[in-house]
C-alpha cells in the first residue's frame, strides 16, 4: 500500500489541494475583505481542486467565477487590492500569462515603486503549473523565472501540503502581490498520477510558512541538491534511495522571490558539490540564478563544477517519451548526484 | 465494537466500477468520527469518505484498486 | 442552396467525424483504469471532444476550398476532418506518434496541417489574430482565399477577439470569425459569462455584418457561411457569425458535468445527428439501409485510422530537441 506521510499518531493528512483551499477558507473567515476570482472557481472547485467548498460556504459573492477575461479580471483583483481587499485572483494555467502579463508584471508589480510606496497591492495570483502527463506545449510550463525576473512580486511555489497551506496563508496576509504557484502534480489529485509526498500532515489550525526562507527536509553532508516545487518530492525520493551511499542534502527553496540565498550557500560551502533540479527552462532562469549566487560569493566553494537537472529549452512535447526526456526525473537527478560526487 | 465502512453508492448503475483514490489514514491508526479517510471516485465524481466512529482504522483496499460500490473498504474498531 | 446530394454528404461527414469522436473517446478511457490517470495511456494528456458540434464544421467546410485557411480551438477535431486533415496522420499525431501531424510533439491541441491551412491553439481566442494575418497573406496575394477563426462564446470576452475583428473590419481582410455558442466555458455558463443574449450584435461595434444562428441545423449553418465566405472572396471584408450548437459531452473527457444538472438530459436530447437522420428518413434521401452502411463506412475509416497510429513507431527520445528553430 501507498505509504503516506510519516506523522504523530491521530494526526490529519490531506491533499495538497485541499491544504490550500483550507487556508484561503481561514482567511476568508478571518477576513471579509478577502474574495476569490477566477475561471471555474466557483461551485466547480477550481480546475485542480485549489477553491474546493469556498462556493459552498461562502457563496458567489466572494467566490466568483468569471468570463474568459484574464486582462479584465486581473485588472480588476487589481483595483480591488489598491482600495485595500485582499483577492486571491486564480489564473488556471501559468501559460495563459500571454494574454494579461501586462496587468501583472507593469501593473500588479510595479504600482507600489511608481507611488514611492503609498499604494500598495495586497494581492495573490494563483496558477497552476508543470507537465508530466501530457498537456503539452501550452499547458506544461512552470515559468517561475519569468515572474521572478520581474521585480515587484514575490513568487512561491510549495512541494507538500503542510507548506501549501502555511505559504497561502502567508501570501493572503502579505501587502504585497504574491505569485503563488502549485504544480498539478503535488495536488494529489484522484485523477492524476501522485507522489506520496502530495498527501501529508496538515495541522487543522491556522499557521503561516514565511515566504523568503527555504526548507531542509532532508539534511546531508556530501551533496546539495536544490530543488522546488514537484521536483523536490523526486529529489527526497533519490536522497532517500541513497541513504548509505552518498548523503545528499536537499534544499526545498519554497519561495523563488525572495530567494533564500543565505541557505543555498551555507549548505554549499559545506558539501561543496551543487546540484539544482529545475522544471523551468535551463537558459536565463532559477538555475542559473543559483549558480550565479554562488559565483557572486565565492566559486571556491565549489569542488566541481554544478550540475543543472534543468528542462531543455525546448517547447513541451506531447508524446510521452519526448516529455519524459525533457523532464527532470528521478534518473537523471541520480546522475548527476553520481557526476559531481565522481568529480 | 466494530463498524464497517463501505464504498459509497455514487452510480446509479449499480455495477459501476469505482477506485480508491487515496487513502489519508494507515492501518493502525487512531481516527477520529466525522475525520476524512479516503478519497473515492466512481465515473470521474470524486467523494470524502469519512470515519462513521472514532478508534482504530484497518485500511481494507489498496490504494488505486478498484472497488464495487458497497464493497467494505475499512474497519473501525 | 442546399440540393439533395448536399444533404446526404453532410450526413455522412457528421456521421464520419461522430464515429471518430466516439472512437476516440473509448481508446482515451480504456487503458486509464480503474485508478484513472490522466497521463496514462495510448492517448494521453487531456482530451477536447467535440460530439454535437458536428453541423458546424460541416456546414462551414462544406464552403471552404483546400487554399482555405482555418485557425480552430482547444477542441478541433470536427474542423480538421471536415476540412480535410488527413485522417491517418491525425490520428498518429493524437497517439503520439512519430507519423503524426506534427511528428508526435503538438498533441491534439495543436494539430497543424499546413497543405490544409489548418493549425489551433490551445489558449482562448489566440487563433483569431492569426487568421486575420492569413486573411492579410491571402489578400497581399490576390487570391480569393479566405481564412476562418473559429472559437467559443467564452472566447468572445477575451481581448484577442476584440483586436482581431477591430483589424479585420480595418483592414477590409477576407476573414470570417465563427463563435461556436454551446453555452459552456468549462462549467461557466453563457449566461453568468456574457451579459447579451445575442453575441453577433458585437460585430456592429467594429462595422462588419453578422449573424447568429440558432438550431444547429447544418444546413442553416450551411447558408449563413455561404454568404459570409462569398462576400470575403468578393472583398467585401470580414463577418462575425455565432451559431449556437451543443456540447453533448464534458468540456474535457473525465469531466463528470455535475454543474449542468439537467440541462445535461435535455441536450442529449438536441442531438444533431439523429435529429438530421430522422428528416433525411422521412425526405427519403436516406434509408435503414443507406444508414447502416454510412454508419459502417465511418466506422472502417476510423479503425483503420486507429490501426496505423496504434502500429506507428513512437518517435526517438533525441527527437524532442528538433523543430526548436528551423
Amino acid at each position: 500500500m501507498t505509504a503516506p506521510v510519516d506523522v504523530e499518531a491521530g494526526a490529519r493528512r490531506v491533499t495538497t489541494a485541499k491544504a490550500i483551499s483550507e487556508a484561503i477558507a481561514q482567511e476568508m473567515r478571518a477576513n471579509p475583505e478577502v474574495f476569490v476570482m477566477g475561471e471555474d472557481v466557483g461551485p466547480y472547485g477550481g480546475i485542480f481542486g485549489s477553491t474546493g467548498g469556498l462556493f459552498e460556504e461562502f457563496g458567489a459573492t466572494r467566490v466568483i467565477d468569471t468570463p474568459i477575461s484574464e486582462t479584465g479580471f486581473i485588472g480588476a483583483g487589481i483595483g480591488a487590492a489598491v482600495e485595500g481587499m485582499r483577492p486571491v485572483v486564480e489564473l488556471m494555467f501559468v501559460d495563459f500569462l500571454g494574454v494579461c502579463f501586462d496587468q501583472i508584471y507593469n501593473h500588479m508589480a510595479k504600482i507600489h515603486y511608481e507611488s514611492g510606496g503609498n499604494v500598495k497591492v495586497p494581492m495573490v495570483l494563483m496558477m497552476a503549473v508543470g507537465g508530466g502527463y501530457s498537456d503539452a506545449a501550452q499547458h506544461s510550463q512552470c515559468l517561475w523565472a519569468t515572474f521572478a525576473h520581474m521585480p515587484g512580486m514575490k513568487v512561491v511555489a510549495p512541494s507538500n501540503p503542510y507548506d501549501a497551506k502555511g505559504l497561502m496563508a502567508s501570501a493572503i496576509k502579505d501587502d504585497n502581490p504574491v505569485i503563488f504557484m502549485f504544480h498539478k502534480g503535488v495536488m494529489g489529485l484522484p485523477w492524476m498520477a501522485k507522489n506520496p509526498r502530495s498527501i501529508g500532515a496538515v495541522p487543522e489550525e491556522e499557521y503561516t510558512v514565511p515566504i523568503g526562507k527555504a526548507a531542509i527536509p532532508h539534511p546531508g553532508t556530501d551533496v546539495t541538491v536544490v530543488s522546488v516545487s514537484m521536483s523536490v518530492q523526486h529529489c527526497l525520493d533519490v536522497a532517500e534511495k541513497l541513504e548509505g551511499t552518498t548523503s545528499v542534502e536537499v534544499i526545498d527553496l519554497r519561495s523563488i522571490v525572495p530567494l533564500d540565498r543565505e541557505a543555498i550557500l551555507a549548505s554549499v560551502a559545506k558539501t561543496g558539490r551543487l546540484v539544482i533540479v529545475d522544471e523551468d527552462y535551463k537558459s536565463f532562469g532559477l538555475s542559473g540564478e543559483i549558480v550565479a549566487t554562488i559565483a557572486d560569493k565565492d566559486p571556491s566553494m565549489l569542488k566541481v563544477p554544478v550540475q543543472r537537472v534543468a528542462y531543455p529549452d525546448i517547447p513541451v512535447p506531447y508524446a510521452r517519451v519526448l516529455e519524459y526526456e525533457a523532464l527532470p526525473t528521478r534518473d537523471k537527478i541520480e546522475a548527476a548526484i553520481a557526476a559531481v560526487m565522481k568529480g | 465494537m466494530s463498524e464497517t465502512i463501505t464504498f459509497p453508492t455514487m452510480s446509479k448503475d449499480e455495477d459501476a466500477e469505482g477506485v480508491l483514490a487515496t487513502w489519508f489514514v494507515r492501518t493502525g491508526e487512531t481516527v477520529r468520527s466525522g475525520q476524512v479517510i479516503a478519497e473515492v471516485m466512481v465515473d470521474k465524481v470524486s467523494m470524502d469518505v469519512e470515519a462513521p466512529t472514532s478508534g482504530t482504522v484497518t485500511c481494507l483496499v489498496e490504494e488505486e484498486a478498484a472497488v464495487r460500490q458497497g464493497q467494505e473498504i475499512a474497519r473501525i474498531d | 442552396m442546399v440540393d439533395n446530394d448536399m444533404r446526404v454528404d453532410f450526413y455522412k461527414e457528421m456521421v464520419r467525424i461522430r464515429t471518430y469522436e466516439a472512437a476516440l473517446q473509448r481508446d482515451y478511457h480504456a487503458d486509464k483504469a480503474p485508478a484513472w490517470d490522466i497521463g496514462a495511456g495510448l492517448i494521453p494528456g487531456e482530451m477536447h471532444l467535440s460530439a454535437g458540434q458536428e453541423p458546424v464544421a460541416v456546414g462551414l467546410c462544406a464552403n471552404l476550398e483546400q487554399g482555405d485557411a482555418i485557425t480552430g480551438p482547444h477542441r478541433p477535431h470536427h474542423l480538421a476532418l471536415a476540412k480535410g486533415v488527413d485522417m491517418k496522420a491525425m490520428t498518429a499525431e493524437i497517439f503520439g506518434r512519430d507519423a503524426g501531424l506534427s511528428h508526435g510533439k503538438g498533441g491534439h491541441m495543436h494539430l497543424f496541417d499546413p497543405s490544409q491551412h489548418f493549425s489551433c491553439s490551445g489558449i482562448i481566442a489566440q487563433g483569431m489574430p492569426v487568421a486575420v494575418g492569413q486573411a492579410l497573406a491571402f489578400s497581399r496575394r490576390g487570391t480569393d482565399n479566405v481564412a476562418v477563426a473559429v472559437a467559443g462564446e467564452g472566447a468572445a470576452n477575451q481581448g484577442g477577439f476584440h483586436e482581431a475583428l477591430n483589424l479585420a473590419s480595418m483592414w477590409k481582410l477576407p476573414v470570417i470569425f465563427i463563435i461556436e455558442d454551446n453555452d459552456w466555458a468549462i462549467s461557466v455558463n453563457r449566461e453568468t459569462a456574457t451579459p447579451i443574449k445575442d453575441g453577433s450584435l458585437r460585430a456592429s461595434a467594429y462595422g462588419m455584418p453578422s449573424a447568429r444562428i440558432e438550431g444547429n441545423d447544418v444546413e442553416a449553418i450551411y447558408d449563413a457561411c455561404r454568404t459570409a465566405v462569398e462576400r470575403a472572396r468578393a472583398g467585401g471584408g470580414p463577418t462575425l457569425l455565432e451559431i449556437h450548437t451543443v456540447r453533448l459531452w464534458g468540456h474535457f473527457e473525465g469531466d463528470a458535468q455535475a454543474y449542468r444538472g439537467d440541462e445535461l438530459a435535455a441536450a442529449t436530447e438536441n442531438d444533431p445527428i439523429p435529429l438530421y437522420e430522422k428528416r433525411l428518413l422521412a425526405a427519403g434521401l436516406l434509408t435503414e439501409d443507406s444508414i447502416a452502411s454510412i454508419k459502417a463506412q465511418a466506422e472502417e475509416e476510423v479503425e483503420a485510422a486507429i490501426a496505423y497510429a496504434k502500429a506507428s513507431p513512437e518517435p526517438k527520445p533525441s527527437d524532442a530537441y528538433l523543430h526548436v528553430f528551423a
